[in-house]
């Protein structure tokens, strides 16, 4: 897989997008044009989505991240990887996260 | 950019309409708000229910304010609420509109619009290509200077709206395009729909049913009650409209003894038609309403005293907890196997008669001819 996600980054919600949990549900909505696929208009996360979103903190990079998540989930290590970084990719190409810059 | 469906397992783009906030878990969310942000407009149609002069003082005083909207904004926020669609009156009159648009939208509301379009400028079209909103609805009343102006009774007014239009168009904004059928436009109602096709409106509708004033207001009543068609009229023009006759079709269940037994059972609530479920409206002066016709005095709850959570978490259910409100004397209209094809409801019935059982003749014969119209076209 040619990923364009890095496992050193910090990867962050993007400030074109609010996410919004409404009846248990995890909602993104759009702000701003090119984000996302504005006929589609929300976007939503399934619980092991909603899960690694609410660890886009700023505060840890990709690989902490993936060494929780397979601490915390019974799956192996490669699929735990792959779907993550998966997602990341999606979320990345979508605009809906921005990788954060070191100052 | 246009990038295809996501293809990792964790997330899934939806439409709007296909989010399941309505998942049988006993809540009630607050899903979508219709903001009048203001009374008053540019135009003057003879038709228009909520059309107060553009300089008229009391009710620009009266109106909420930036603050008063961001408290209220902040409560749909908590109470779930996803879509607010502002409207007016003319929304684009304020001056404070395009700080209200980007609040909504930074907050995450889904932000619709409802304008005339004659107001609508080059800077309009860069905050709605930077933040767009999920979509614009502006009403063609005419596709001529002389027809146009003849509803809204304003000169000018049509350049405007053409200009406004084109900016919108050439620029790409996503807008719904839908007229109003009146006396005043009738004739030309045919171009109109021709004319909002063609500028690939595909979600083009017509409303044959005008609405009596919120405020009461005799003679702007009498212009009204001139303006609408008659029931052969409407009857006629949705006889040409082969996506609202399906819709009819469907409603129309009229006749057989199940839907009968079924309006039997529904008559022992004042409000059978869903209000309160999951959206509300909310006046120019923060008066809230569980449905945009709803002016009935005990129905409606003062936002500026009160909070949008306590109107919809409190007030809403003891509203909706009205049985048979003074009696229901209106048992035939509540009874009746054509409600559901006839525009008669308690708030109807009360912007009509002053009264939430009085029978409205006319839309009883909209809802006979409708009915008759039906019959004829199986035989």
């Amino acid at each position: 897989m040619n990923s364009k996600i890095n496992s050193g980054s910090v990867y962050v919600p993007s400030d074109e997008v609010v996410a919004r949990e409404i009846e248990g549900e995890l909602i993104i909505v759009p702000l701003t044009s090119g984000v996302g696929n504005m006929e589609d208009e929300l976007y939503t996360l399934n619980e092991t989505g909603k899960d690694i979103w609410s660890r886009l903190d700023g505060k840890r990079n990709l690989r902490s991240i993936l060494d929780q998540l397979k601490t915390e989930y019974d799956m192996d290590s490669q699929t735990i990887e792959e779907d993550a970084k998966g997602l990341l990719e999606e979320l990345l190409i979508r605009k809906m996260i921005v990788e954060k810059r070191s100052k | 950019m246009n990038p295809s469906n996501p293809t990792n397992p964790n997330i899934e783009s939806l439409a709007f309409n296909d989010f399941p906030l309505w998942k049988n878990n006993g809540s009630r969310p607050l899903f979508a708000i219709d903001l009048e942000i203001t009374a008053r407009c540019n135009n003057n149609c003879r038709h228009c229910y909520i059309n107060l002069p553009q300089n008229d003082q009391d009710a620009l005083n009266a109106e909420l304010s930036l603050e008063q909207i961001e408290k209220i904004a902040a409560d749909a926020l908590s109470l779930g609420t996803l879509w607010i669609l502002i409207t007016g009156g003319e929304p684009l009159i304020r001056k404070d509109f395009e700080d209200i648009y980007l609040f909504l939208k930074k907050k995450g509301f889904l932000v619709s619009v409802f304008t005339n379009a004659t107001r609508i400028s080059e800077r309009h079209i860069r905050l709605f290509r930077d933040y767009p909103p999920r979509d614009l609805e502006v009403t063609v009343y005419g596709i001529t200077e002389d027809v146009y102006e003849n509803v809204t009774q304003v000169k000018g007014s049509f350049r405007q709206f053409q200009r406004g239009l084109n900016l919108l168009l050439d620029n790409k904004i996503k807008t719904n395009l839908k007229t109003t059928a009146t006396q005043a436009n009738k004739h030309q109602l045919i171009d109109i729909t021709k004319f909002c096709r063609e500028k690939g409106s595909a979600a083009f509708r017509f409303d044959p049913h005008l609405h009596l004033r919120f405020d009461g207001n005799e003679k702007r009543n009498t212009d009204i009650i001139a303006q609408r068609l008659t029931p052969e009229d409407i009857v006629e023009l949705e006889r040409k409209d082969p996506a609202r006759m399906a819709a009819l079709e469907k409603e129309c269940t009229c006749h057989d003894s199940d839907s009968m037994e079924k309006n039997s059972h529904s008559i022992d609530r004042l409000f059978y038609c869903g209000v309160g479920f999951n959206d509300c409206s909310i006046s120019h002066n923060g008066l809230f309403r569980l449905c945009p016709s709803l002016w009935h005095p005990d129905f409606l709850y003062d936002l500026k005293a009160g909070t949008l959570k306590d109107a919809w978490e409190a007030f809403t259910p003891r509203v909706l907890s009205n049985h048979a409100h003074r009696g229901l004397t209106n048992r035939r209209c509540m009874a009746c196997p054509l409600k559901d094809v006839c525009m008669w409801c308690p708030a109807h019935a009360f912007l009509e008669t002053g009264d939430l059982n009085g029978e409205v003749a006319y839309f009883c014969e909209v809802a006979h001819k409708r009915s008759e119209k039906k019959v004829e076209m199986k035989t």
